[in-house]
């Protein structure tokens, strides 16, 4: 008999990164190497662990932005232009270390990986979202939705009627693409900020997550902690709250587990390493080496000095790890029901991106965990959100705290002196937006189709990512860009529809670049 | 044949940028706030990671984006249990009728923000619990504000106090609610818990493992967890040992080409290889120290003809 629960959740997300008009886009390689590295991987996860009936549940989400980039055919194709690059320099590097067999090893394996990863993407009819719908669909995986673009609600809470187009236009695409509604939600870097559950509610969303503090500094107190939901007073939606111990395994370089001596090292790649004229065609056009995602060692100690990967090595370091974190959840659970004297629900989310791109061996060990949990032990049972509070209907009412899971645990990294300009100018632009859906409430043709391109670019512009990459203080200028460039195609269309004078060929134009949500309705800002 | 140096790069750009970027993070920090969520800030930037900015035109030039719209207005936001952000503008207009208003005495006027505390009531002007003034340049229109207080509501007037100590507002901000930085002291009857119990459970939630001080002040839990090396120093992305600054690495490749009639099969050291078009061919490997035996072995496409040509290279590092 199980005495407590894990909740897995990886939470995928990139935002929306699209260049029609560039043959290469530096940017976009972001979406690909995630797809080669961490969806695909995650897909063979499942996909191996459903030929062996093994019956798992999992929890992730694909942000809309992420489910619009692996649906765009423009960006399949680049991807299946990307992947076959990468299949050549396998083949050229198997030929290249033919006197190294450590590495020769390697180059194969990299080899047979690039091309599973081209037949899966291939099998899936270049839509890989299709993969996870039919996961969701046998009832193993819970996919929840997140906002629209990523953008971070805490700072939109001046301008709710954003907080609600950001989410209504999320359920709006999840449906279209699932074909149901969204059960729960990934709140942006969770943040959440008191009050947006009745606009969760609102849009039919039974649940969200939040980070430790969300919870355990929420009023009044939280008789389990984070170790059972609570419903936020006067809404009942359902709040989850992060454990930070299985969470920090995982996480931390100095206890988590990538840090392990065996893994591969992450910055290591031929791309840096190998000599320019023979690595040029496969780094950026213009030169600029880049990582490609072929790297040959392990991360070996604290120094620079680097020994070669050996893969049988991480292998049985993974399985290891995954039985270290399945015993500590088992002390866990068993402390936490005597002491509740009620089955304790662990949380642990993660960034999905984290496994495979990140931590190469994250999903070889996310299998491991799976099955150990599933076949060795009866403590645990994995379970999703939804079906946790079928279980357990009874819960506590609380208010949870304003809080996200970034740095210092709320909204510095967004506001701080590197980004906090942004805000007055996204303030702006959603008041401008909400004075047009008053002005405008039933249109039709090309003011419609302006209306609705004025919402896709001020969602765009609220991408919580570009203030993140200001916040890093590291290659901002693309985020800077990104930002002014919707806010300004925001102003434009505002200007143009307020003195009735759309610019058909402009908007054609922008319809064309920023072709996210087609089937938008700008009325939901407000 | 030839031999040709390869020039690798000990450390990646990115490498230095990561870990400048780790380092200069929790300097900007405010001392007592502490670290939560490190890690996720590294991974999530992995997602993100480039070489370096790559030159290239941008499919647009946007203008700029105006100074200000036109408004008189402030908005404050919460950043963290302690600071508020309030940003603002004030319409020329504003300031001349102002001027004009106030003739000389505009001049002498500080330019301030009024924070008040108005938690719990319904904010009228005059019935806040206190109210603290931060005076301000003429030429910002950003403030950060540390209120000290968690879990108390805010507004902000930003106004001119005349040298008289009359507060004149030229505008308000919208009301802001900071959260708590521990536990909320209420609790709930039908849900109680004794309190060691509870301390337990939420030095759980943080991490802290079952022997979590129990019976301490929340405070210090959370300043624990916050101030542990645990979150504020570590991060995925490995520490990285600082070298001295000059370095060299040095690597060799081995180029094998050569031709022979273009429907030939041609084999190296047994394995076949395609040929280009015009029947030449050529070969890179990396070169390990040690001596290669190369046999380059071409048959005619009939079978009659066999040539044998077989380099041997030794490379030795010293």
């Amino acid at each position: 008999m199980h005495k407590g629960y894990l909740c897995l959740v990886l939470h995928g997300h990139l935002p929306f990164v699209r260049h029609p008009e560039h043959e290469d886009f530096l940017e976009e390689d972001w979406l690909y190497e995630a797809i080669t590295e961490t969806y695909i991987p995650l897909i063979w996860v499942f996909e191996r662990l459903l030929d062996d009936k093994v019956d798992f549940r999992l929890t992730i989400t694909l942000s809309p932005t992420l489910i619009s980039m692996l649906s765009d055919p423009l960006l399949q194709g680049r991807y299946i232009k990307h992947i076959n690059r990468l299949i050549e320099l396998a083949h050229k590097e198997i030929e290249r270390t033919a006197f190294q067999p450590e590495f020769n090893s390697l180059a194969v394996m990299y080899l047979e990986q690039f091309c599973k990863a081209r037949h899966t993407f291939e099998r899936y009819n270049h839509n890989i979202v299709n993969a996870f719908k039919a996961f969701q669909d046998l009832g193993k995986l819970e996919i929840v939705t997140c906002a629209a673009t990523h953008g971070y609600l805490p700072l939109m809470d001046v301008c709710r009627e954003s907080v609600r187009a950001q989410v209504k236009v999320a359920v709006a695409h999840y449906k279209s693409v699932f074909g149901r509604r969204p059960i729960g939600i990934w709140l942006p870097e969770c943040g959440y900020h008191p009050g947006h559950d009745e606009i969760l509610k609102e849009a039919g969303i039974r649940y969200f997550f939040s980070d430790s503090h969300g919870v355990l500094h929420g009023s009044p107190r939280p008789k389990y902690g984070v170790f059972a939901p609570v419903y936020c007073k006067g809404t009942h939606v359902a709040c989850f709250g992060r454990d930070l111990e299985s969470s920090r395994q995982v996480w931390s370089s100095v206890e988590g587990y990538p840090g392990d001596h065996n893994y591969r090292e992450f910055y290591r790649d031929i791309g840096f390493d190998l000599e320019y004229d023979y690595i040029r065609q496969y780094i950026h056009p213009d030169g600029v080496r880049i990582n490609t995602g072929i790297k040959y060692y392990r991360i070996t100690g604290g120094t620079n000095h680097k020994e070669v990967y050996v893969p049988r090595w991480a292998q049985e370091k993974a399985a290891e790890q995954a039985g270290n974190f399945m015993f500590n959840r088992q002390k866990q659970v068993e402390y936490l029901y005597d002491f509740m004297k009620r089955k304790p629900i662990i949380v642990s989310p993660y960034d999905a991106e984290l496994f495979g791109h990140w931590w190469y061996e994250g999903p070889l060990w996310l299998d491991f965990l799976i099955r150990k949990i599933v076949f060795d032990q009866d403590e645990i049972r994995l379970i999703t959100a939804s079906e946790y509070l079928i279980e357990n209907p009874r819960n506590q009412l609380i208010s949870p705290s304003l809080s996200s899971w970034g740095w210092k645990g709320y909204s510095e990294m967004w506001l701080q002196g590197a980004n906090d300009w942004i805000y007055r100018h996204l303030h702006v632009a959603s008041e401008r937006m909400t004075e047009l859906v008053r002005g405008f409430p039933s249109v039709n043709g090309l003011l419609k189709r302006a209306l609705n391109q004025a919402l896709r670019e001020l969602l765009l512009a609220q991408s919580s990512d570009w203030a993140f990459i200001m916040g890093t203080g590291t290659h901002t200028s693309y985020a800077v860009r990104r930002t002014k460039e919707h806010l300004l195609r925001f102003t434009r269309l505002y200007e143009d529809i307020k003195s009735n004078s759309i610019d058909e060929g402009w908007l054609s134009d922008i319809e064309y670049k920023d072709n996210i949500f087609p089937q938008i309705d700008y009325r939901v800002h407000q | 044949m030839k031999l040709k140096k390869v020039n690798r790069k000990k450390r990646d750009p990115k490498i230095r940028i990561l870990a400048k970027k780790i380092t200069k993070i929790p300097s900007t920090t405010e001392v007592k706030k502490g670290i939560l969520g490190v890690e996720e800030l590294v991974i999530e930037q992995t997602k993100f990671s480039q070489s370096t900015q790559a030159p290239r035109p941008y499919r647009t030039h946007p203008q700029d984006l105006p100074y200000q719209y036109d408004l008189d207005r402030i908005i404050l936001q919460v950043r963290d249990p302690w600071w508020c952000h309030a940003y603002w503008e004030i319409r020329t207009q504003t300031l001349d009728r102002l001027r004009n208003e106030l003739a000389q005495e505009f001049y002498q006027a500080k330019r301030i923000l009024r924070v008040y505390d108005v938690s719990h009531i319904i904010f009228d002007g005059n019935n806040a619990h206190r109210f603290f003034d931060i005076k301000l340049n003429e030429s910002v229109n950003n403030w950060y504000i540390d209120t000290q207080g968690p879990g108390r509501s805010w507004c902000v007037d930003l106004g001119l106090l005349l040298s008289s100590g009359k507060f004149i507002t030229m505008v308000r901000s919208n009301t802001v609610h900071t959260p708590l930085a521990g536990p909320s002291w209420i609790t709930d009857e039908e849900w109680m818990i004794p309190e060691d119990m509870f301390a337990r459970l939420y030095g759980m939630g943080f991490g802290l493992g079952r022997s979590s001080p129990v019976g301490k002040a929340w405070q210090e839990g959370v300043k624990h967890v916050l101030s542990s090396g645990v979150s504020s120093g570590a991060s995925p992305v490995r520490p990285l040992v600082k070298e001295k600054k000059f370095w060299l690495v040095a690597n060799c490749e081995l180029i094998v080409y050569g031709a022979t009639l273009p429907d030939a099969k041609v084999t190296v050291q047994g394995k076949p290889i395609n040929l280009r078009r015009d029947g030449s061919f050529s070969l890179r490997f990396a070169l390990p120290d040690g001596k290669q035996v190369i046999s380059v072995k071409a048959v005619s496409c009939d079978g009659k003809d066999e040539r044998t040509v077989t380099p041997i290279v030794v490379r030795e590092t010293k």
